[in-house]
């Protein structure tokens, strides 16, 4: 996957990253549908207006973190006691587990759409070396990550070729093809295991005989964190408590206590 | 710049050391050659230097390894990378970071080079490896040949010191080698790094410059580990030309011509190889009719170099007895016709809803494939060898010809064909030998006696309870070979069969594919290694521009200049000029034949523990 320019991948990765969890963290504290939805709708049109996001892709991206939302006021709207609202047999609706269950699926959606345009708007290798000089990560972390992606990213090709060779002696079905039985699936994945071992021992060698940890050093292409970057966390914490207070003047805003009563 | 000194080095599993009292000495800018059988520690030599042993690598090392001043057993791998810069076998998986540019980058930002810098010698470093329009590429998405040249561009990048080199061409094409050669040629003008070479293909690696072309001075490991011989390449490749070739090394053609016809009239004078009218003489009488061939034994050849012919040590050997190119007027047993191939098809293909299809057409896809419009036939008994560059799709035509991949366009006919991969280890599925070639067979004494028989025919009767992932890559080759063997499938196809094997486990795996072809089953396998092709096929096919440029009897298409051409496949001087005077193709056949014959099936006796006689397929 490669990042296409956006104002928000001129953005510092660390920042994004801290940013998008704080953003989780403080609507764990938020219990009400209204605020959850405000925020959504920001989220969305901020994220579309700064990481030139492509509609499939953003698309796509909601369908796991739609389907959670789902399930969460699914959920909490058919097993939450409260005010019936409309009953199917054994099964009682209730008014505070639909508000409940929204809260939850729509605080999912926000952090979904938040991740999306993290992610489309960050490259791995400057998130990496973003972390290295930011977050003070481990240079040996860091590099480590980066090669186990690599490894991921080689995984299905590995797969693919192991799955064919072991076909070529496996019994067929009636209709001619290979039959692919659990045992079969065990033997191509031990022999994945074996072939993933080696090329990590590979990568580990190669990353020592290029210098990796050798001090000093220096980075090509540092990335930067400017003013910019704290107008930027300024403005989306701004705009979150804003958000938060705004509906706590207007008397939406509901915390845990929802949960209790 | 480097210093060995006494060095031997024992690993925990393993019986005996696999490096024995060696010692080496280098000095700044010079070039070494390490030529040795597979299994002689040549690269466990490498990793010595460069300090994979003993710090990664765990192994009882004697003696001191010194480099650039420093001891290695007190300095890190990191810390010896100041100095040392290696290429390490299968250099493409190796590749560590997402994009190119990273990866060329990593080995300057790691020995602080100035940023500002570093743009302009990451340019420098991949043109020299002739991957220069790679650099904004994903290393994901590079061919294994691409993958070998980034990994040289990142060893060369940061100039170091001592430069090790295992294998730097083994995935190329002749193109391929070419750009490795003259990446690291200019390198060595540059700076003036120490290069410890090791490398199979050396025709290949030093081109038309021939012996010149190779680092001055040479070192042989024995099968024992131990150094047995230390001087200028020309002398070490004269004096001990012959033990290398009984030894199971790959030599320069002139060496091992001189070394096969050295001790005949006329052999000897200033002109040496090919041009040699004694070398001449003697590689027309080894294309001579049979008779004339017996009469050979006053080469002096010991006994047990004779090849091995199953009881009777003076009859033909079986890979001679097979008549050179048999008409073949069987039905076809495997038969493509209108055939296009593509991976592309296959996760598309996964996530449709099965419709029900007859036999193994599809429809056509709208994409381009690899190849297109292949028309193809295979006939009992009979070796076919795929020609082609690198990412020409020979992989993907064997796979489709397997049926595991759809057909992109027209047809595969045929029984189930069977297949070998050019990684044996992918194909492993059992934990002993025996296992691995009674795999997928009903139990029974049936079945142990078909094993019994294969695991000797290959050779593999003493590793019967080994792991299959512990052996050397010519016993694990010859495994997957046997395996695929113990199913009768009427065809056999093999992706690369020779591929990085030494020269006694290449011809290894030529006899036991003849011994398939001539039980009937038909084979097609993929090769870069003409010398193979010519010592090998029956029949050639060319695929280059995405299709078949030539399909014929394999010494008609090792003719057809322009089909080579468009192949980028480069005829070795050796085939090149047995097509031209050995006055038959019978003739090139036998000379090639009685070429590997010098060569013995086993081992020299030097360090050999078990001495299990492994007879070859008949």
């Amino acid at each position: 996957m490669t990042v296409t320019d956006s104002a928000l991948a001129r953005r510092n990765p660390t920042v994004k990253f801290a940013l998008l969890f704080a953003v989780s963290l403080a609507l764990l504290f938020v219990f009400d549908p209204f605020t959850s939805a405000a925020l959504y709708v920001i989220a969305l049109v901020a994220v579309i207006a700064s990481s030139g996001i492509r509609p499939r892709a953003l698309l796509l991206g909601h369908l796991p973190f739609v389907g959670v939302a789902v399930g969460l006021v699914l959920v909490n709207a058919l097993s939450r006691p409260g005010v019936e609202v409309v009953r199917f047999g054994v099964l009682r609706v209730t008014e505070e587990g639909l508000e409940v269950g929204a809260a939850l699926g729509l605080r999912t959606l926000v952090i979904g759409v938040l991740s999306l345009g993290f992610i489309v708007s960050t490259d791995g290798v400057r998130l990496m070396t973003s972390l290295h000089r930011h977050a003070r990560l481990g240079l040996r972390v860091t590099y480590a990550v980066l090669a186990g992606y690599r490894t991921l990213e080689e995984l299905p090709r590995e797969w693919q070729l192991i799955r064919h060779a072991h076909a070529v002696r496996a019994g067929v079905d009636r209709r001619g093809r290979p039959r692919r039985g659990l045992g079969a699936f065990g033997r191509a994945a031990f022999a994945l295991l074996v072939v993933s071992l080696r090329r990590a021992e590979r990568l580990a060698i190669a990353l020592e005989s290029r210098g990796l940890g050798l001090s000093p050093r220096t980075t090509w292409r540092p990335v930067a964190l400017t003013a910019t970057d704290g107008v930027f966390a300024a403005g989306v914490i701004a705009v979150v408590g804003g958000v938060i207070a705004a509906s706590a003047a207007v008397g939406v805003l509901r915390g845990a206590e929802v949960l209790a009563g | 710049m480097l210093s060995i000194d006494g060095v031997t080095v024992a690993f925990a599993r393993r019986r005996d050391p696999v490096l024995r009292d060696v010692c080496l000495d280098l000095a700044p800018g010079e070039q070494v050659l390490v030529l040795g059988s597979s299994g002689a520690g040549k690269s466990t030599l490498l990793q010595l230097v460069s300090g994979v042993i003993p710090h990664s690598v765990v192994a009882t090392v004697d003696g001191t390894v010194t480099v650039g001043g420093v001891d290695t057993r007190d300095t890190t791998v990191v810390e010896l990378s100041r100095t040392v810069g290696l290429l390490a076998q299968d250099p493409a998986s190796g590749v560590c970071l997402p994009t190119v540019e990273e990866e060329v980058a990593l080995p300057l930002e790691n020995r602080a080079v100035d940023p500002a810098a570093i743009s302009g010698r990451i340019d420098t470093a991949l043109a020299a490896a002739g991957v220069g329009h790679l650099r904004e590429r994903r290393t994901a998405r590079l061919s294994g040949g691409e993958g070998q040249r980034v990994a040289l561009a990142a060893a060369l990048v940061a100039e170091p010191a001592v430069l090790l080199l295992d294998e730097p061409t083994s995935m190329l094409d002749s193109a391929g080698v070419a750009a490795v050669r003259s990446a690291i040629a200019s390198s060595v003008a540059r700076y003036a790094p120490a290069v410890i070479l090791v490398e199979h293909r050396l025709d290949e690696f030093a081109g038309r410059a021939g012996l010149d072309a190779l680092p001055g001075r040479s070192i042989v490991l024995d099968a024992a580990g131990a150094v047995a011989a230390d001087g200028p390449t020309r002398e070490v490749l004269s004096v001990h030309g012959r033990d290398l070739i009984a030894a199971g090394c790959w030599l320069p053609l002139e060496s091992e011509l001189d070394a096969v016809f050295g001790g005949r009239s006329g052999a000897a004078g200033p002109r040496t190889g090919l041009s040699s009218p004694g070398v001449r003489a003697g590689l027309l009488e080894f294309a001579g009719a049979p008779e004339i061939g017996a009469g050979l034994l006053d080469l002096d050849r010991e006994p047990d170099a004779m090849p091995p012919t199953g009881t009777d040590p003076n009859a033909v050997p079986p890979v001679l007895a097979v008549p050179v190119l048999a008409p073949v007027l069987a039905a076809p047993v495997l038969a493509a016709a209108g055939l296009a191939v593509s991976r592309e098809r296959q996760p598309r293909r996964t996530r449709v809803p099965r419709r029900p299809r007859r036999g193994r057409d599809a429809t056509p896809a709208p994409f381009a494939p690899v190849l297109a419009d292949v028309d193809l036939e295979v006939r009992p008994g009979e070796i076919v060898a795929l020609l082609g560059a690198n990412g020409a799709g020979k992989s993907t035509l064997l796979l489709t010809l397997a049926g595991l991949l759809p057909p992109a366009a027209g047809a595969v006919a045929g029984a189930r064909p069977g297949m070998v991969f050019q990684n044996p280890e992918h194909q492993f599925v059992a934990h002993t030998v025996a296992g691995e070639v009674g795999f997928g067979l009903a139990p029974g004494p049936a079945t142990d006696a078909l094993v019994a028989r294969l695991l000797d025919n290959h050779g593999l009767g003493h590793l019967a309870d080994q792991h299959p992932h512990r052996l050397s890559g010519g016993e694990k080759r010859r495994v997957s070979v046997a395996a695929m063997l113990a199913h009768g499938r009427d065809v056999l196809l093999a992706d690369e069969p020779t591929f990085a094997l030494d020269r006694r486990a290449t011809i290894g795996v030529m006899r036991a594919l003849r011994a398939a072809a001539t039980d009937g089953t038909a084979v097609v396998f993929s090769s870069h290694d003409l010398r193979t092709v010519a010592t090998l096929a029956d029949r050639a096919v060319v695929i280059a521009e995405g299709g078949v440029v030539a399909d014929g009897p394999v010494f008609d298409v090792l003719r057809d200049v322009s089909a080579l051409e468009s192949a980028s496949i480069e005829l070795p001087a050796l085939v090149e000029w047995l097509l031209q005077n050995a006055g038959s193709d019978a003739g090139v056949r036998r000379a090639l034949l009685r070429l590997d014959d010098q060569v013995p099936a086993d081992r020299p006796a030097v360090g050999q523990i078990t001495a299990v006689p492994s007879t070859v397929a008949s």
